[in-house]
């Protein structure tokens, strides 16, 4: 498992779980997670938009650039109604970090490695924020508008898994 | 040629069928119409999608967020379609 997936996954059991008092994220917090990672896949997007050597590959980061600032614009305009104000947390710092580290590391590779290496990440990234979407922001979203935004968002994020593992496979046949 | 199409009694009586896109999904997923009425699909996603039937048909390319697409099926038949940038989105759309 990636460095990014298990940090993003112990803060999300840090702020959602099992420390004794009542640690799951407010809508603050939550709207802080979801700008973020939205924003994470948006850099990574850039990065490969610019870098990939498959066209399909940069094809895929358009449409996460695309996509995710659909999906910020529409979180952004609904915090900004509903007067809350995204409060960072030990999640979304995580997330930050992790999008950093995958950046970093996206920006010594090149060609075909390059393009697994994005593509590979892109796969598990979708798989953990699906996940924490259905295990934390989702059940514990409060604002009725909020869990629907975050309802509705989700099953785009399925679409972009399901694209990412197809690609995934069509490189491991590439070199083979 | 006076019996050869729907021209007529189409154009007295086509109707305008709305298939919204919205949630990543076409609603409904399966519509029925007539040759000549139309079908408007509107994007209520905060992203592109398309419309794009499967078989050579039609493609509507992007649909950008908040626009519609207006197509008038002019071949009766049954026509799966798909976005191609969400290919998880499929609909059908049958014509009499």
């Amino acid at each position: 498992m990636k460095i990014t997936t298990i940090a993003f996954a112990s803060a999300l059991f840090l702020v959602g779980g099992a420390a004794a008092q009542d640690t799951a994220p407010n809508d603050a917090q939550i709207a802080s997670i979801v700008v973020t990672a939205n924003q994470v896949d948006i850099d990574a997007g850039k990065l490969a938009k610019s870098k990939a050597a498959d066209k399909e590959v940069k094809a895929f980061a358009q449409q996460m650039i695309t996509d995710h600032t659909g999906v910020n614009k529409s979180a952004t305009a609904l915090v900004k109604k509903l007067k809350v104000k995204p409060e960072d947390n030990p999640t979304s710092a995580s997330l930050k970090s992790g999008g950093e580290e995958n950046v970093s590391k996206l920006k010594g590779l090149k060609g075909a490695a390059f393009d697994s290496a994005y593509v590979d990440h892109e796969v598990e990234y979708h798989q953990t924020v699906i996940d924490a979407l259905d295990k934390t922001l989702i059940p514990n979203a409060k604002n009725d508008e909020l869990k629907a935004l975050l309802v509705k968002v989700r099953p785009a994020f399925v679409a972009h898994l399901e694209h990412a593992k197809q690609i995934q496979t069509k490189l491991g046949k590439k070199g083979s | 040629m006076l019996f050869s199409g729907s021209g007529f009694a189409a154009a007295t009586r086509a109707t305008t069928h709305t298939v919204v896109i919205e949630g990543t999904q076409f609603t409904p997923g399966d519509l029925t119409v007539k040759r000549g009425d139309a079908v408007v699909w509107i994007n209520k996603d905060p992203f592109p999608h398309t419309a794009t039937a499967s078989a050579a048909g039609f493609d509507s390319k992007n649909i950008a967020p908040g626009k519609s697409w207006k197509y008038r099926p002019r071949k009766a038949g049954v026509f799966p379609y798909s976005c191609t940038l969400h290919t998880t989105m499929k609909g059908t759309l049958h014509v009499e």
